[in-house]
């Protein structure tokens, strides 16, 4: 097998500053975003020849050929497209892929890219979805009007019954993030908020309050990689992917494993073994939260602490700037931006530590970066690690 | 509680299950093979894939897993309860919980089956508390 680790990297990076984009067409927003990376690379168009994309679902603008149809809105014929959906970790997915594609000859210069519109969007979802189709598998589950934050209470109310988690634990992941956003002027919500306002905040779907969610937004981004070779002499220093791992588990909610684990128990280890590193090693994270208990079981399956130990683990500060892992620096979904598959702004905040250009709290000197993403409700998992 | 609105689309797989439920019985599918129980029904058995699975009539009783209450979602109204309830038989389901208050439900709860006429064609298994063993 080839042995992918440093073989591409991330030469580009751009986020959308936009948090609402009022009847903006999500390719629209893609193409800002494109031409962002594009030029943050010192690259144009028409070195691309790769273009990954997941905006099929809900919000995203495109369908079952999104990859097409986004190719033809930018104007662009690539050589090598991919729109494998795992849901919100789809872009961590395909940075790998693509790195695979740079190793292996079939492309060269592959963009990344991704908006949704969910503040605007006027059309229902495609029926399509497999969390609200009531055929198949979901016929034994749909009909009993399940949400997307009720799951994630299914597994937030069972760790605390397993492992003690409490209300304020939980708390925590949001109050930390919002310190974070609080630093970073495109952040959508910048106020500090204590523990007590999480508590305060109305139930959602227990033991979930609206401040133990991710804000909506619409947004976007875009990231460029090319080969090791390519990135030297462009315009940014490179950020090289030295791990890369994926996994998928389950859609429905009744194959939720007892002891909570999920994919990233499997995506973790595989992207520490190419990288040769120890979770011990990371300098900086960027964790999916899409609700607070979704860093909390990433951090455990990743290794960052032991199986149920994520309470305290937040409790202790130790994702703050001065902490061991120092996570979610832009904000995250909590408090920054959240359009409904922000896996993509994990690379994109990597790469802007591992450079010092953070918008919100820089890590200093961060050399190594670990960008992480789920989709669904643990469904699958998808872990990058990065490096200058 | 939030009224269940949403019919199953019904297939040639399922439909042993949804004419069990209509006649109050809860059914789950175990491997010819391997005598093992799987839970949702498809068309082969994950335990030996080359093997259709048989259905059989489960004891319908189990107890809580996890739950959330669902407050502000999708659907406006009252809350309801979603819930993963282990059965006896050892796999798990997702269903609503009905009959018990908020601050009376944890996990390890003894539950039992109980169905919902959702119209003609559907019944829809839901677990409420289970008094006697």
């Amino acid at each position: 097998m080839i042995d992918l680790s440093g073989k591409a990297a991330i030469a580009g990076v751009f986020e959308s500053p936009r948090r609402d984009a009022p009847r903006v067409h999500p390719f629209a927003l893609q193409m800002e975003c494109i031409l962002g990376a594009l030029d943050d690379a010192g690259l144009t168009l028409k070195d691309v020849d790769g273009l990954c994309a997941a905006s099929g679902d809900w919000a995203e603008g495109g369908s079952t050929m999104d990859v097409v149809e986004l190719a033809e809105y930018i104007g662009i014929a690539p050589t090598y497209v991919n729109s494998t959906d795992v849901g919100g970790c789809s872009y961590i997915l395909q940075a790998g892929q693509a790195a695979a594609a740079i190793a292996t000859g079939l492309a060269e210069v592959v963009v990344i890219s991704y908006a949704a519109c969910p503040r605007w969007w006027p059309l229902s979802s495609p029926s399509f979805d497999p969390f609200v189709f009531p055929a198949g598998p979901g016929q034994y589950e749909i009909p009993y009007a399940p949400t997307l934050i009720s799951t994630y209470g299914l597994f937030a109310r069972r760790h605390m019954d397993l492992y003690g988690t409490t209300p304020e634990q939980l708390a925590q992941v949001a109050v930390t993030f919002r310190e974070h956003a609080a630093k970073n002027p495109d952040a959508r919500l910048r106020k500090p908020i204590t523990v007590d306002d999480v508590l305060a905040s109305p139930m959602i779907a227990s033991p979930l309050h609206r401040l133990d969610c991710c804000v909506v937004t619409d947004g976007g981004g875009a990231v460029v990689m090319t080969s090791r070779e390519r990135a030297r002499d462009l315009k940014k220093p490179p950020v090289h992917l030295v791990g890369y791992g994926a996994a998928v588990a389950r859609t429905q909610n009744s194959q939720i494993p007892d002891d909570l684990t999920t994919p990233a128990a499997l995506s973790g280890p595989r992207a520490f073994a190419m990288a040769g590193l120890t979770p011990g090693e990371i300098d900086v994270a960027q964790i999916y939260d899409a609700f607070t208990i979704t860093p909390m079981l990433a951090l455990e399956d990743l290794g960052f602490c032991g199986r149920g130990e994520s309470g305290a683990f937040v409790a202790d500060g130790n994702l703050t700037l001065g902490g061991s892992l120092p996570t979610n620096t832009d904000g995250g979904g909590l408090s920054s931006n959240h359009p409904g598959k922000r896996g993509i702004f994990t690379l994109i905040e990597s790469v802007r530590q591992l450079r010092g250009e953070g918008p919100g709290v820089q890590v200093p000197d961060a050399r190594i970066a670990l960008a992480h993403g789920l989709g669904g409700t643990f469904c699958s998992a998808a872990t990058a690690i990065l490096a200058r | 509680m939030t009224a269940m609105t949403i019919p199953p689309v019904q297939d040639e797989t399922s439909a042993p299950f949804w004419d069990a439920a209509r006649e109050g019985r809860f059914l789950i599918q175990r491997c010819p093979e391997t005598g093992r129980f799987q839970w949702y029904p498809r068309a082969h058995s994950i335990h030996a894939p080359h093997a259709r699975p048989e259905w059989v009539q489960a004891s319908g009783r189990g107890e809580l897993l996890t739950y959330s209450v669902v407050h502000r979602g999708n659907q406006r109204g009252d809350p309801y309860v979603c819930a993963l309830i282990r059965l006896e038989e050892g796999v798990t389901v997702f269903s609503r919980v009905e009959g018990v208050d908020e601050a009376d439900l944890r996990a390890g709860l003894p539950l039992v089956v109980a169905f919902h006429q959702l119209d003609e064609t559907t019944s829809l298994p839901v677990f409420r508390p289970r008094t006697s063993a």
